[in-house]
């Protein structure tokens, strides 16, 4: 008696919760124009020209230690280059800006649960992202992938690391190199470390567990600005573009931020801005194109 | 990449998931009974200071031991960091593990009522004897669903050795998932560990059924 | 005070005895002694002191203070215990028998009674051969592969006399052994006792059945508060006892 009242306990809530999940967008359909104050991001692309009068919300994906695009600040906010841009642009658009740090080798597949609606972070355009129908921005920055290492080590090249370690950070344009187009490299080294951010690829080096790390120019020539002893080889090894990530369909919000950060670039914000990070300034595309 | 491929690939990985696996176990297991012995020591400060440590190892993530462990000697002491990861994420695990250990093997010694101890002591039983062949073996059968759960835990433990960068078989699995852009070495790995866990579970199921010869 | 170290007739003496929990005075100046073969029955109320008597006496409780001979050799001088390998000497001169019977449930009934002499360095044929005859005497034929979980109280209380004996201590001590057991298994065990009375083994025992004491023992001891109250040869100290007080506990237990 007690397990038929269980299962039906149990049928019953199982029932209830499909019930909601069927009717709760209902009511949002029925109900546009006598409440617009609950129209929000989602509800802002099916309403057509008009603008909400609520702000839309924007969510930014940023891979949160990635500096000096975007990282945590010294007073707790998340800020960088693309933060300030992307702020810059929201400001213009009268969106409001909420930012949102991805777990960076699941970016993609958080971008794809809504969790953002962007992923803008120093990304590295890749093929396989618009052959999986992402829609990506047209690139602002061009990136160069080096070897850093330990000034005092001697490596001059990157034949020199042949039976080396090296490290690199997982889910980076680096590590897809160096098991694309840069195999062969590669395969002269030792072993390849995969490490899960930046600082422990540095640590590793740092701490002699590797002999080099794999990295793109601008956060290996911010790294050694900082720390004393580490020296780039001076060798491009994978000329990137960076670029932002939208879901597929969302190529109406690309073109807004597209133009928004257009019209940062030709009202002089966008340079203003870029002072404040002058180991990128010259890769920026906008400024130097 | 083919799903086959993609197996191998992470079965590649697997050797050094077991490799940690075994290795915590072989180094815990004993150090998780010094740490309880010295936990009921009589010695106050012996026993606070033990408490201390497991209080430390319990109340802080294992990942961030695991930090510790593998990075905290370079940036004290400017130290090596060690370049087979193993060392450090053995270390790290096994230190871990034997802490809670220690409080699962005090809980079953407790369990044992005094009178063992009475009986074991009239008959001339010395105290290494008294605990080696009376008290130890009941522990270990009173014991054994807790340890079988925290080797279950283990088990699904060991994919934290990423954050130090050793390529077990997650690793692997995710370094796979982000060059293919594809979900499936997760399920991937979500059936090797279920599979690991059901021959952990079988062993584990087997002693106990070994102990069952007595209440 | 003399020095005795001379053979005494006594295995057990005990003298002055004191022994306190706390604040809590347990035992006020216990004196008793019981000579080879005798059986000596300690009865009294519930914390009377009795049990802690025998605990003494096999040193699972210190002493405060008093003094505890085995055979004329003090094994407690004046509240000092004598080294600590002496003491293990001492101890394989008396066995206990619990209350709880105290078996190892993960030992079959041969290893319960055989392991600890064999750790003793006897011989583990002979000690196999004379824990199968105590299991005969005790009834218990064929229960050599039985694990203590597979017998009745009565039968585990058995084992656990047939372990004390396998160590062939000179005196046994009883600490309530069957207070434990269900009425009906109460007397299967009070036959085993009796019937090593009968084979003049020495025995001390801390019981509350009343008929038992007064048909088995030499010596019967009423301890209450911590002293003994009366104690006198056990026609007598049931038939007329001197003390009020031994005549009222009798009296409830008559009833």
């Amino acid at each position: 008696m007690k397990k038929m009242l269980s299962i039906l306990l149990a049928l019953a809530l199982v029932l209830a919760l499909c019930a909601c999940g069927a009717a709760a967008p209902a009511p949002a359909a029925d109900t546009p124009a006598d409440a617009p104050a609950a129209a929000d991001a989602p509800a802002a692309a099916d309403t057509p020209a008009e603008v909400p009068a609520e702000k839309t919300k924007f969510i930014m994906g940023i891979d949160p230690e990635y500096p000096p695009f975007s990282y945590l600040g010294d007073d707790g906010n998340y800020t960088g280059f693309d933060v300030e841009v992307c702020q810059a642009a929201c400001d213009l658009l009268g969106w409001e800006l909420e930012i949102f740090g991805v777990n960076w080798d699941q970016k993609l597949v958080q971008l794809d649960s809504m969790e953002c609606d962007c992923v803008w972070s120093g990304m590295t355009i890749l093929d396989s992202m618009t052959e999986a129908g992402y829609v990506i921005s047209a690139p602002y920055y061009d990136n160069t992938q080096v070897l850093m290492v330990k000034a005092d080590s001697g490596y001059k090249s990157s034949a020199d690391l042949a039976g080396k370690v090296v490290a690199v950070q997982l889910g980076t344009s680096g590590e897809a190199l160096l098991n694309g187009d840069l195999a062969d490299l590669a395969s002269t080294f030792d072993s390849v470390l995969t490490c899960d951010s930046f600082l422990k690829c540095f640590t590793e080096l740092a701490g002699n567990a590797v002999d080099a790390v794999f990295v793109d120019l601008p956060v290996a020539s911010s790294y050694a600005a900082e720390h004393e002893g580490y020296a780039i080889i001076n060798e491009n090894l994978g000329a990137e573009q960076y670029g932002i990530a939208f879901r597929s369909g969302d190529a109406e919000l690309c073109a807004s931020i597209e133009g928004a950060v257009q019209a940062l670039v030709e009202n002089g914000t966008y340079a203003a801005i870029a002072e404040n990070y002058p180991d990128i300034v010259n890769n920026l595309l906008f400024l130097n194109g | 990449m083919s799903l086959m491929t993609m197996i191998v690939k992470m079965s590649e990985g697997l050797g050094k998931t077991c490799a940690i696996f075994f290795l915590t176990l072989l180094f815990s297991l004993p150090l998780g009974m010094i740490v309880a012995l010295l936990r009921m020591s009589k010695n106050r400060v012996v026993s606070s200071v033990t408490r201390f440590f497991i209080s430390v190892l319990r109340g802080t993530p294992l990942m961030l031991q695991l930090l510790a462990v593998t990075y905290g000697p370079y940036y004290l002491f400017g130290a090596n960091v060690a370049r087979n990861k193993l060392i450090p994420v053995v270390i790290a695990f096994a230190i871990n593990y034997a802490a809670y250990f220690a409080e699962i093997y005090r809980g079953g010694i407790e369990s044992i009522p005094i009178g063992q101890y009475e009986a074991a002591e009239v008959l001339g039983y010395s105290k290494v004897q008294t605990f080696m062949r009376i008290i130890l073996p009941q522990v270990v059968k009173r014991i054994m669903p807790s340890i079988t759960n925290e080797v279950v835990t283990l088990v699904k433990d060991t994919s934290m050795a990423f954050t130090v960068s050793y390529q077990e078989m997650f690793t692997i699995g995710k370094q796979i998932a982000n060059s293919q852009t594809s979900f499936m070495p997760f399920v991937v790995a979500g059936v090797f560990y279920y599979v690991f866990n059901d021959v952990v579970d079988y062993v584990m199921g087997r002693i106990e059924k070994r102990l069952d010869y007595y209440r | 005070m003399t020095e005795n170290t001379s053979v005494s007739p006594s295995i057990l003496e005990i003298r002055g005895l004191q022994k306190s929990f706390s604040s809590l005075s347990v035992l006020k100046d216990i004196s008793l002694s019981v000579d080879r073969g005798n059986v000596m029955s300690i009865i009294g109320p519930s914390g009377s002191g009795k049990s802690t008597l025998l605990r003494c006496a096999s040193f699972l409780e210190t002493a405060d203070g008093g003094d505890i001979l085995y055979d004329g050799q003090y094994a407690v001088h004046d509240g000092v215990y004598a080294p600590k390998a002496s003491l293990n000497h001492f101890r394989t001169r008396f066995g206990l028998v619990f209350q709880n019977f105290n078996l190892f449930p993960h030992y079959s009934v041969m290893k319960n009674i055989s392991e600890a002499p064999v750790l003793h360095g006897q011989n583990k044929e002979e000690v196999r051969e004379r824990a199968v005859q105590l299991l005969k005497k005790m009834g218990l034929e064929g229960k050599e592969n039985s694990y203590p979980c597979q017998l009745s109280g009565g039968q585990q209380q058995r084992v656990a006399i047939a372990r004390a004996l396998a160590m062939q201590p000179e005196i046994l001590y009883f600490d309530e052994p069957t207070s434990a057991l269900d009425p009906e298994l109460t007397g299967e065990v009070l036959k085993v006792i009796r019937q090593l009375a009968d084979e003049n083994m020495t025995m001390v025992i801390v019981t509350h059945e009343m008929a038992f004491a007064r048909a088995v023992s030499e010596w019967v001891i009423f301890m209450d508060g911590g002293v003994i109250v009366e104690e006198g040869e056990p026609e007598q100290f049931f038939g007329d006892p001197s003390q009020e007080r031994t005549r009222q506990f009798l009296r409830n237990y008559q009833q």
